[in-house]
């Protein structure tokens, strides 16, 4: 019993991360009809913008994200602008390998500044988890869990609540009908990759000090990233805020009740599933 | 006529440079580029030819490493046979593979793909009876051959050149038959637009498994290769995301659906990146993204359907000039 | 015995019927003209002759065999070609190649096949255009494109869906022609067309579909004054809409 409770807290904890990730995935999805390869990668760099901000200027990453999710915001807003916003017209397949190439530029760009070498970050005030109830929950992720709980939130205030998250949610829906009411899509494709990518190189960064930082830590989150954003239906914010807790919790309990080396496929066989059989996501709202 | 004498003078380029060249580095950029240039082969029949973008052809380079592998160790089959039959494995694997992925298409095969070439790797990794796991199976010798009555030097990187020489012979004789025959008719058709193929008759499901089959058989050859020329396996060299993504880039950058595409991409992308291994312990794939965002945005055709035209442009020039004159 | 004979066909997308227990006969050598408002389910009446959706209920069968189930292209096989409303030409390869892929149906060597894609490319007076990209094309020839491809398959039975959208009138005289021609070459042919004006002239027999269902069938002259036609079409103006009046 309180192995599986052990188990639901921390997939939850690990879950909340991913879902901040896939969101960022699945709005990028949503407006301009692409698969962002690259979105792994942009997580890997969150991570290390915290690490260095850490090292080199002893900024606490739940502080240095303050500042580092906008820089995020304004990269990914150029990364639009002047690497992305002439291919996505060339259609789904065409983005894919751009970014794919993308992806593999800044990784091996990472690998060449930074090396291959593991890194981690030590916080003194982490040594000890914190035991409620008899349950170890480690304090840096359940910092993470909180902020990622609330820029999340945010994010899904600002595309509920403001015009300018309804114009993103409109393009997402119905381009057609949005571009009629004078959205103006370029913009809203340029805001949303900015958006995507802080969220992506937030989770980096609040994710930082729970895990291994190396260059090419970003191609196994991109790939938990499709698995995410497939279960909760491609382009559905909420799809995929259950999707990331949902594959955090099936992680965390296949690797307690199945094992651990396979914990790992676990997520990839649902992914194939879904898609042969669900290809609108397990909750049915997203597109197919 | 001028194609004819092109491909002797290359391949008599091809069968003299260790000779002449004989730095070790060199001869082993070499058997790289003709190693990466078999793989692009492979993955542009599936990707190029039938437009089935794979991120996940490593599982047939991995199947064949590891076919040839295990039967020289376990069961002593020789290399020759070894790395045949490690083709003949990766078909297999690829028939299951094609059953499940082929139901989706455009980018959600891709990911798949993706998927599968993921779930083989951990399998790969955690099957320790067959696969030893993590820590790899290792050979230290290879058999004794005599080739016309002198022993064969396998200290020596030479050997490996002629043997991955023909590998890649083979597989662009093959690509090129394809794309001279009905198939590879067949296959673009199916790139072009499923329904319509079948709407006059071809079977798109059975050419599809025939591009799978051939592509999974070229990689396996290639990866039973690249397990004895490395005299090494583990799961991440041989399945990893990062080898699927190479071949893929190689096909793209050189030119999808041509019959010289991968050699152009292998050159100059293996070229390049492992030059820069030489100086720089990682980052070698950096001229692979680099490149990948070059051809699509600049070069649809891949650097080799540039080369053509250019070629034709010139050619269209001179009769200008010839038709003036 | 009919050459095509469709019995019974029943397809449900969901609640909707699409198209809902329909039965009719192709004669060898005719032109069947099949009309019906938009949505009345006349594309997927071809889908599901040619084997693209297969049907909740009914046979169709090919000189007297059931080919329900088989996949679309053993259907081709068997000698029923079909044109695409929504043109799919194989964008990336020229016109002849276009044409010589659906050649390789009836001729395995490949010289044979561009021949013979050439002789039908000279029928619809694409031969011209050979070498072009079919992403090149206009409309018009697109469409002609459509029809030459089916025709390379040397087909029994040819259905045509709409190869007359979005042409202008000079270019529907042309290809109200080109029908007529390849019936004339020996080819049966099921024609769906909104351009009424061209199937009148042209078809020896109509069919009418509405929601799915057969509502009339009968030569041209009687159809267009007919009471339960005019109602489909006009809806419950007919009503105040003068009888024996052509409705185009
Ligand atoms: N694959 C499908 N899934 C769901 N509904 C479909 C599908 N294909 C067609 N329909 C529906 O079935 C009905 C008949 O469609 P169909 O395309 O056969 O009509 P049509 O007579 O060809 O119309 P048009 O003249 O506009 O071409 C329509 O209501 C359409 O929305
Ligand atoms: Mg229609």
């Amino acid at each position: 019993m309180e192995t599986l409770v052990q188990s639901l807290v921390s997939g939850i904890l690990t879950g909340s991360l991913y879902a901040m990730i896939g969101v960022g995935l699945t709005i990028i999805f949503g407006v301009m009809r692409i698969i962002n390869m690259a979105h792994g990668d942009m997580v890997m760099l969150g991570m290390y913008s915290s690490f260095w901000a850490l090292t080199l200027w002893n900024i606490d990453p739940f502080v240095s994200i303050v500042f580092w999710v906008p820089v995020a915001f304004l990269i990914g807003m150029l990364t639009y602008r002047f690497l992305l916003k002439k291919i996505v017209p060339a259609g789904e397949l065409n983005t894919l390998l751009y970014t794919a190439g993308l992806s593999l530029f800044v990784s091996n760009l990472a690998l060449l500044v930074w090396t291959g070498d593991y890194r981690t970050i030590k916080l003194d005030y982490a040594v000890m988890p914190l035991r409620p109830f008899g349950i170890a929950v480690p304090i840096p992720l359940a910092i993470a869990f909180g902020m990622a709980i609330l820029i999340t939130a945010l994010l899904y205030w600002f595309l509920v609540k403001t015009d300018t998250g309804r114009a993103i949610r409109a393009t997402s829906q119905e381009p057609m009908a949005a571009a009629l009411m004078g959205v103006n899509a370029a913009q809203m494709e340029m805001l949303t990759f900015g958006l995507g990518t802080a969220l992506a190189c937030g989770a980096g960064v609040l994710l930082a000090p729970s895990l291994y930082l190396y260059p090419t830590v970003g191609e196994i989150l991109v790939a938990k990233c499709f698995v995410i954003v497939v279960l909760g239906g491609l382009g559905s914010v909420q799809g995929a805020i259950a999707g990331g807790l949902l594959l955090g919790v099936v992680e965390s309990l296949g690797a307690v009740y199945v094992s651990v080396p396979y914990k790992d496929a676990i997520g990839f066989v649902i992914f194939l599933l879904v898609l042969l059989f669900r290809p609108s996501g397990l909750f049915g709202v997203g597109k197919s | 006529m001028k194609k004819t004498v092109l491909i002797i003078i290359g391949l008599i380029v091809l069968g003299i440079a260790p000779l002449v060249v004989r730095s070790p580095f060199f001869v082993h950029l070499m058997i790289m580029v003709l190693m990466w240039t078999v793989l692009g082969a492979s993955w542009n029949i599936l990707g190029g030819y039938a437009g089935q973008v794979s991120f996940g052809h490593a599982t047939f380079l991995g199947a064949g490493a590891y076919t040839t592998m295990i039967l020289y160790l376990s069961c002593g089959v020789d290399p020759w046979y070894g790395i045949f039959i490690g083709g003949i494995v990766a078909v297999l694997i690829s028939l299951p593979i094609g059953f499940i992925c082929f139901r989706l298409r455009g980018p959600y095969f891709s990911l798949s793909t993706l998927a599968v070439a993921e779930i083989v790797r951990l399998v790969a990794l955690n099957w320790e009876s067959l696969t030893a796991g993590p820590v790899g199976l290792l050979i230290t010798t290879l058999p004794q051959v005599s080739f016309f009555g002198k022993a064969i030097n396998w200290e020596s990187k030479v050997p490996f050149y002629y043997i991955i020489a023909i590998i890649t012979l083979i597989a662009l004789i093959i690509t090129y038959i394809v794309s001279r025959t009905r198939v590879g008719a067949y296959l673009l058709a199916l790139r072009e637009d499923i329904d319509s193929a079948e709407s006059i008759g071809i079977n798109t499901v059975k050419a599809r498994v025939v591009a799978l089959a051939l592509s999974a058989f070229l990689a396996g050859i290639a990866g039973g290769f690249y397990a004895m020329y490395l005299r090494y396996v583990d799961p991440d060299a041989v399945f990893s995301i990062g080898l699927s993504v190479e071949m893929l880039f190689i096909a793209v950058v050189g030119g999808l659906a041509t019959v010289g595409g991968p050699l152009i991409g292998a050159i100059v992308l293996v070229t390049l990146g492992e030059s820069f291994r030489e100086h720089f312990l990682s980052g070698h794939l950096i001229f692979y993204g680099f490149f990948m965002m070059l051809a699509i945005r600049y070069m649809p055709d891949g650097v080799w359907g540039r080369i053509n035209t250019l070629f034709k442009k010139l050619r269209l020039k001179k009769d200008v000039n010839h038709g003036t004159a | 015995m009919a050459l095509l004979d469709v019995e019974g066909l029943t397809k449900c997308f969901g609640g909707l019927k699409a198209v809902s227990n329909l039965s009719f006969q192709v004669n060898e050598g005719e032109i069947l003209g099949l009309i019906g408002p938009n949505g009345a389910g006349k594309t997927t009446v071809f889908s599901l002759i040619t084997g693209f959706v297969p049907p909740n209920e009914g046979k169709v069968l090919l000189e007297g065999k059931d080919i329900v189930g088989l996949k679309p292209y053993s259907i081709a096989h068997k000698g029923v070609a079909r044109t695409f409303q929504i043109v799919k030409p194989f964008r990336k390869l020229t016109v002849l190649e276009n044409v010589s892929l659906a050649a390789f149906l009836r001729h395995s060597a490949r010289k044979e096949a561009e021949a013979e894609a050439r002789r039908v490319l000279e029928r619809v007076e694409l031969i011209d255009k050979a070498a072009s990209y079919a992403s090149d094309l206009t409309l018009s020839e697109q469409k002609r494109l459509e029809i030459a491809r089916a025709l390379a398959t040397n087909p029994k039975v040819l259905l045509l869906d709409e190869p007359m959208g979005g042409l202008n009138p000079t270019e529907i005289d042309h290809a109200s022609i080109l029908v007529r021609d390849i019936c004339k070459s020996g080819v049966t042919i099921v024609w769906v067309e909104h351009v009424l004006k061209a199937i009148m002239n042209s078809c020896h027999r109509v069919i009418v579909i509405h929601h799915g269902e057969k509502i009339a069938d009968m030569p041209p002259e009687q159809i267009v004054i007919n009471p339960v036609v005019i109602e489909a079409y006009l809806g419950k103006k007919a009503n105040s809409y003068k009888k024996g009046e052509p409705i185009c």
